[in-house]
């Protein structure tokens, strides 16, 4: 037991080690690239505390990502405050609302639950379109840093923190009382979880993590408006990125994001459309041939189609 | 006087509301499917009818058969040879299934029909009459009538054909229909389609009213989606009451307190009801 809960761990150090160290050789390119797959691997992350851990399917986290990206842009710009401040405030802000949120709208379940969230993105997006501090619809434009390495860092310390929280969910009382609930919330409150509480902070830590991812994408890309930030796609991108890797796992998202963001990047460079259509059509084939995810087909090395068409002959009609 | 043109702008609304909602609920009633390809749905029916008006002259209202058809058919296929495949697993994964084909479809259409604003302006399209100091277009009566007569139409074919039977039959109990004999695969795929035409049926009319764009159909999944719950799931009557119900929200929330949140109207409204009366308007109970 000690061996495989020790092998994970080094080879994460390892990955980070590297990681810390790539910019030095890596052109400004591939920099921004990783960039971006630390954010949606850190999105995915998130996503999966809620969704994949605790099965609240949530399609609107990217209204989290959007009140951190808000938060840290309009302390930064309107009261200037320092970005070291504006940034966990961003974080907290986000973190704050879903915990409020989710209080009413947790006790909904399944479909009920997911366009519950649907809607309070697009609500989010619409308040933030009409509010004169966010400067509505023109945006908002941040002081532009000279060099991406400190986005870098905070990108990758965030993803970080974000897979080592989701580690520590993955084996501690707090996450086996989340997939309790996942599996029976019945069950789970007879048996004493108190679900609402569970709930709400898996909810909130989520949240949490998304605020922060979207603060430091507001002060990297220098420039957020209502329909940049709140873009449904955002919440498609974590929900298939940790579908694809694994729901509930602590790697699949990780696998998840890299593989799909690196897929997406070279077919953007064609046409972006084209990189959503490829997102589309991957939603359709992992619900098809991999609901479990990449990592679980990895880990029962399970690569013939007969195996993989296994999930079709259950649950046809 | 302002009162009762905000009453009649809401209802005129209202209907086509209905009608899309009405496809939602019976996708949803019969095989637990939200779909979430509803509103990309009702963008090809707006695009359908946008075509056969651009290329051929096709009047929408004219047109409006041959796009119920083609919605049909595109509807049938869909959940035939792709949803059917996975219709009995969790509802996260046939959410996320139709997620998935929205978002397909708007990509395809933005790719082959490009992003523009597009609009179906029949020679009629701006003329209107007064009865007693209430302005009414043309337009939005016919477009209302139509909604009602497909309505009707619909619910007719539910009640009273022997298709209709065997659909409620299907959604009652799987195995059971299966039993009995009703090839339950072709059902569905009937169901799907029919749902579709309906979306289809609500786009073409549309089009006549607002914008077409391929995203366009975001927001109608989510006001179908709330119109069906706000109703009552499964129950069709509840679909077109939510309609009206929420077109008159709109109404008047945007003549007396102001245009600029309406998505924030029907998401407070959808949660409201879920809190209150989770079954509905028109729900039944269990």
């Amino acid at each position: 037991m000690k061996g495989s809960r020790g092998k994970p761990l080094v080879i994460g150090a390892a990955v980070v080690l590297a990681l810390a160290l790539a910019p030095a050789g890596l052109s400004p390119f591939l920099v921004q690239f990783l960039i971006n797959l630390f954010m949606l691997a850190a999105l995915a992350e998130s996503w999966n505390i809620i969704g994949g851990f605790t099965g609240y399917a949530s399609f609107g986290n990217v209204a989290f990502f959007g009140i951190g990206a808000y938060t840290t842009g309009v302390l930064l710009t309107a009261a200037e405050w320092p970005f070291a401040l504006a940034l966990p405030a961003g974080g907290l802000l986000a973190m704050a609302f879903a915990g409020l949120i989710g209080m009413p709208i947790l006790r909904l379940k399944g479909h009920y639950f997911a366009i519950a969230t649907l809607g309070v993105a697009e609500t989010m997006r619409e308040i933030v379109y009409n509010l004169k501090i966010t400067g509505g619809g023109t945006g908002l434009t941040m002081p532009i840093t000279r060099s991406a390495l400190p986005f870098f860092y905070l990108m990758l310390g965030i993803l970080i923190a974000a897979t080592l929280v989701n580690w520590w969910i993955s084996a501690s009382r707090f996450g086996y009382g989340l997939i309790a609930i996942r599996e029976d919330e019945d069950a789970a409150a007879a048996m004493g979880i108190n679900a609402a509480l569970y709930k709400t902070a898996a909810f909130a830590l989520s949240g949490l993590f998304a605020g922060l991812t979207g603060g430091v994408f507001a002060y990297w890309i220098t420039f957020i408006d209502p329909e940049g930030v709140f873009r449904v796609i955002v919440t498609i991108q974590m929900i298939i990125m940790a579908v694809f890797g694994g729901m509930g796992t602590v790697v699949g998202p990780l696998l998840g994001a890299l593989v799909l963001a690196t897929v997406s990047e070279v077919l953007s460079t064609q046409l972006v459309s084209l990189a959503e259509l490829f997102n589309g059509f991957i939603v359709i084939l992992v619900v098809l041939f991999m609901p479990k995810g990449l990592a679980e087909v990895i880990r029962k090395r399970e690569f013939s189609l007969r195996k993989l068409a296994r999930n079709l002959r259950e649950y046809r009609v | 006087m302002l009162f009762l043109q905000v009453l009649i702008n809401g209802l005129l609304l209202g209907g086509l509301y209905g009608l899309m909602a009405l496809g939602m609920s019976l996708i949803w009633g019969v095989m637990n499917i939200v779909n979430i390809a509803h509103g990309a749905l009702i963008m090809l029916g707006a695009y359908a009818t946008f075509w056969m008006f651009t290329l051929w002259g096709w009047d929408p209202f004219v047109s409006l058969p041959a796009t119920i058809a083609l919605l049909f058919v595109y509807g049938y296929c869909l959940q035939r040879f792709l949803l059917n495949l996975v219709v009995r697993a969790q509802l996260f994964l046939t959410l996320l299934i139709t997620f998935g084909v929205e978002v397909v479809m708007v990509n395809l259409v933005r790719i082959f029909w490009s992003s523009d604003l597009r609009q179906v302006t029949p020679g009629y399209a701006g003329a209107n009459f007064s009865v007693g100091g209430v302005t009414v277009p043309y337009v939005r009566l016919w477009v209302f009538m139509t909604t009602v007569v497909l309505s009707i139409l619909f619910l007719l074919l539910l009640e009273k054909t022997r298709l209709g039977r065997a659909i409620r039959a299907t959604s009652e109990e799987l195995r059971a229909a299966r039993l009995t004999g009703i090839p339950v695969a072709h059902i569905y795929a009937v169901t799907f389609g029919l749902g579709a035409a309906l979306a289809g049926a609500a786009g073409g009319m549309w089009g006549m009213l607002f914008p077409i764009t391929p995203i366009m159909g975001g927001g109608l999944t989510l006001k179908s989606f709330v119109v069906a719950v706000l109703g009552g799931l499964g129950t069709m009557m509840g679909a077109i009451v939510g309609g009206l119900v929420l077109g008159l929200a709109e109404s008047f929330t945007s003549t007396y307190i102001g245009p600029t949140y309406p998505n924030a109207i029907s998401f407070g409204l959808l949660v409201l009801i879920l809190i209150v009366k989770p079954t509905g308007l028109v729900g039944r109970r269990g």
